[in-house]
């Protein structure tokens, strides 16, 4: 049965000659799981927003949505808010209340629903979505994957028919994203909750969706179980980015007779009956002897207060000239404390931090952060003081102090009159690097550069803190971002239990880690030694191909 | 019963008015020696400790008063050319006593009554406003969390001066306009997600994590009717006050006290020990209850 029909729908914003959503039309059957993806303004979160009356913009629309043959915009309240749920990216601001038990029961007192029933509706969901052992917390304790798990539970406790989320794992780190993608799946098999997603990143969805829903300027262009549809994506080469690690390589190696691979161990297989494996090895040149140490830590230690934990615990660790070192780790595990203390930020209460060979307090006033070290914390908007992004980059110096190639990128864009927040995840992040690296620091830090980044800025950013480590700046990131870090890295460690382990070169780094890897190095670990990235299983496997068809 | 913390808060609170609010308007040396001991006890059996001050408080105001006071017929010493009374001396100790009970009371009433509890109490009245309430409790520490690491962010920026307080003040303008923008910013984002999930839709219900059983029933009446009584008994018709300070000292002797004034007493007594009897009645109750285990 189809639960949701879209006809013709199109929508303009207002002063604005472009249709944000250009004449899309859909059915979705009563069950099915569908993702939505499209590079950054191609209308995704638009059409989600025209999905639910609430949520609609101002603009001129023409078209018709349907819900179970009922037009939406003439459902009465109650039905309109509890018959369609909506999550949204940012975790945080979408709790309105203080505790989460007054969350989960938000909408139901706005529907009116006497105690009693809610009393059994909260505490049903609660058992549910496992929320019972933080019930009684102040939401403001949580972390941001149980902050979100909260926003889908407050949602799902209205017992809609049709759950929209818009980008909900964006501000998640991988594993908190895995975690929420799977209750999604589990809404989805055991209580055959119809659920549309948007998603950027596509791993976790792609393998479980019954239909894949592809976006561009504002036309709905594919819309095919995600088989069919992934065959399909050499036609969209920005999307292709986006894409699981097997899809990518699918798409890499030109093997169009057999069917697109969408999990790891269809990968696998995909990779072992096409390929043979006489070449085991990628060779990588091992980097010459390195630099001078321009980050020196020893055995630093740091607490928050004097009756909490330790977080560092004799840390230790150098980086150098010219080279991206990237520290991974779990969620909480003080990876973002150790970048604060090496910055300066918080101050370590034992131990040495060295800058350039010099001891961080011997920096007189702010001389550290003039030409030395720049910091970027998570929260790129942090960084921001200004009404739009042009007197934002005039602050710092403007063209002059800011590398041409992130000066002609952003001015690419145009979104130097725009507001800062205004901006999508990506180019808040490109922004702010500009304007920490106008003061032209010789160590960066960057507390997770890729957080909510989309495939293609993602790249950008990749191939920028490449350029700049070629022009000799050391960049130092902590992210569990391990796709990221395999392709960017020079060097890798793990931050574990406070301290720095297992420093090495990613490809020994990766290759010799079981859990910790990234997907290319699961899909071809029993066929390859040491390969890492995408980019590498793609050219092994042809260099495998030709040897055996000479 | 059970304990005060694990009562209805309603039934908690009024529990709290009774108690505090005789102990407040009191000028009777008993009453107020009752609530004194009665909000110790509770302040005690809640585990907490921090009597220093408050003791010393307690024996400040016992020797201030007959240094500024000097009515009395009983004068114990002559200090420069005033003369220092026992009535002053006596009714000083009762009125720092009085005060010193009102605020362990109060000691007691804010640890017990969590906002949750606050907020239930309003919730059932107004539910508008305890929403209100409820979001500005959870917008407060968002908003200086967030203001922190503005700042510490534009630190390390190296843009800004942060030699003298005038640059530390430029700085903090500097933070809040931006968190004015941001509090808007995220206003929106809240405001889409209230109105998802059908806020405005009609009639808003109250959920509520208490409910008011039986005990807390039994809690309520009592507390009510053992502060009527003792109030009735002590105020209705001309039952004579058992000390008089001024002009001089008068006190009516044990044996004659009337027997309004031992009910009145012997009701407030029951009232303010009730929590410490509930705690301890608990107590062993689960003593009893484990031993089963």
């Amino acid at each position: 049965m189809e639960i949701l029909t879209v006809e013709n729908l199109s929508f303009t914003y207002p002063e604005s000659c472009r249709k944000a959503v250009n004449n899309v039309s859909f059915g979705v059957e009563k069950g099915e799981f569908i993702a939505l993806c499209g590079a950054t303004g191609s209308g995704k979160s638009t059409l989600l927003r025209l999905l639910k009356r609430e949520l609609t913009p101002l603009g001129e629309l023409t078209g018709r949505v349907m819900l179970r043959n009922a037009d939406i915009r003439e459902m009465s309240i109650c039905d309109s808010a509890g018959k369609v749920g909506f999550v949204m990216q940012r975790p945080e601001q979408q709790i309105v209340t203080d505790k989460v038990w007054h969350e989960l029961a938000f909408g139901l007192e706005n529907l009116g629903t006497p105690q009693k029933e809610m009393r059994r509706r909260v505490a049903e969901i609660s058992e549910y979505f496992g929320i019972s052992g933080w019930f009684d917390k102040r939401v403001d304790e949580l972390s941001g994957g149980q902050k979100q798990l909260l926003n889908l539970a407050a949602v799902m406790v209205m017992q809609p028919e049709l759950l929209i989320l818009d980008e909900p794992t964006a501000q998640l780190d991988p594993i908190a994203a895995a975690d929420f993608i799977a209750t999604l799946h589990k809404l989805n098999r055991e209580l055959g909750l119809t659920i549309i997603i948007a998603e950027h990143r596509l791993e976790d969805v792609i393998p479980i969706c019954d239909k894949l829903m592809v976006m561009n300027s504002g036309m709905l262009q594919l819309y095919l179980p995600p088989r069919l549809a992934t065959q399909k994506l050499n036609e969209y080469p920005a999307l292709l980015k986006s894409m699981p690690a097997s899809v990518r390589i699918y798409h890499g190696l030109n093997k169009k007779e057999t069917a697109c691979p969408l999990t790891i161990r269809e990968g696998a297989d995909f990779i072992t009956g096409n390929f043979e494996n006489q070449i085991k090895k990628i060779d990588f040149c091992m980097k010459a002897a390195p630099g001078t140490p321009v980050l020196e830590m020893e055995d630093v230690w740091f607490r928050y207060a004097k009756s909490m934990p330790d977080v560092l615990k004799g840390t230790g660790f150098a980086a150098y000239k010219g080279e991206i070192f990237c520290l991974l780790g779990g969620n909480g595990s003080g990876k973002s404390t150790l970048l604060k203390t090496a910055a300066g930020v918080v101050k370590a209460y034992r131990g040495q931090i060295k800058v350039l060979g010099k001891r961080t307090e011997k920096y007189k006033e702010n001389s550290l952060y003039k030409e030395c070290l720049a910091f970027l914390p998570q929260d790129a908007q942090t960084v921001f003081l200004k009404n739009t992004v042009r007197e934002e980059l005039a602050e710092v110096g403007g063209a002059e102090r800011i590398p041409q190639k992130l000066f002609a990128l952003l001015s690419g864009k145009e979104i130097f009159d725009l507001h800062p927040y205004d901006l999508s995840g990506g180019e808040q992040q490109l922004v702010a690097l500009a304007k920490v690296l106008a003061a032209k620091p010789q160590l960066l830090l960057l507390d997770e550069p890729t957080k909510g980044l989309d495939a293609r800025t993602k790249e950008e950013v990749i191939e920028l803190l490449k350029e700049l480590r070629n022009e000799g700046m050391a960049i130092v990131i902590v992210t569990h971002d391990v796709e990221f870090a395999a392709e960017t890295a020079d060097r890798c460690a793990m931050f574990f239990r406070g301290e720095v382990i297992a420093e090495d070169v990613p490809e020994q780094f990766f290759a010799s880690n079981n859990f910790y890897t990234t997907a290319a190095n699961r899909m071809t670990r029993e066929h390859y030694e040491n390969v890492v990235t995408v980019e590498q299983a793609i050219a092994l496997c042809s260099r495998n191909e030709e040897r055996s068809g000479s | 019963m059970r304990t005060l913390e694990n009562s209805n808060p309603i039934a908690t609170a009024v529990f709290f008015l009774c108690a505090a609010g005789i102990a407040m308007f009191s000028r009777d040396p008993v009453i107020t020696g009752l609530s004194l001991i009665g909000a110790v006890l509770l302040w005690m059996i809640q585990g907490e400790g921090g009597h220093w001050f408050l003791a010393v408080f307690l024996l400040a105001g016992t020797l201030v008063n007959p240094l500024f006071n000097h009515k009395g017929s009983m004068v114990l010493f002559v200090l420069n050319n005033n003369p220092v009374t026992l009535e002053a001396l006596l009714y000083g100790a009762l009125s720092s006593a009085m005060v010193v009970a009102t605020i362990y009371w109060f000691r007691s009433f804010s640890k017990i009554m969590t906002s949750d509890k606050l907020l239930y109490i309003l919730g059932s009245t107004m539910p508008k406003l305890s929403l209100i309430l409820s979001m500005a409790l959870r917008y407060v520490p968002l908003f200086s969390r967030q203001a922190k690491t503005v700042s510490d962010a534009q630190k390390t920026l190296g843009l800004y001066r942060e030699e003298n307080w005038i640059d530390n003040i430029r700085g903090k303008i500097r933070v809040f306009s931006v968190m004015v923008t941001w509090t808007l910013e995220n206003g929106i984002i809240t405001a889409d997600s209230m109105e998802a999930r059908g806020y405005g839709a009609g009639r808003r219900s109250f959920f509520s994590i208490y409910r008011f059983t039986l005990r807390d029933v039994l809690f309520l009446t009592g507390s009510l009717l053992l502060t009527a009584i003792s109030l009735l008994a002590m105020y209705g018709g001309d039952t004579p006050a058992v000390v008089s300070f001024y002009p001089a000292l008068e006190v009516i002797s044990v044996k004659n006290w009337p027997i309004k004034t031992w009910v009145s007493y012997i009701s407030y007594g029951i009232l303010v020990f009730l929590p410490a009897v509930a705690k301890v009645g608990e107590e062993i109750k689960w003593k009893y209850l484990q031993s089963k285990i």
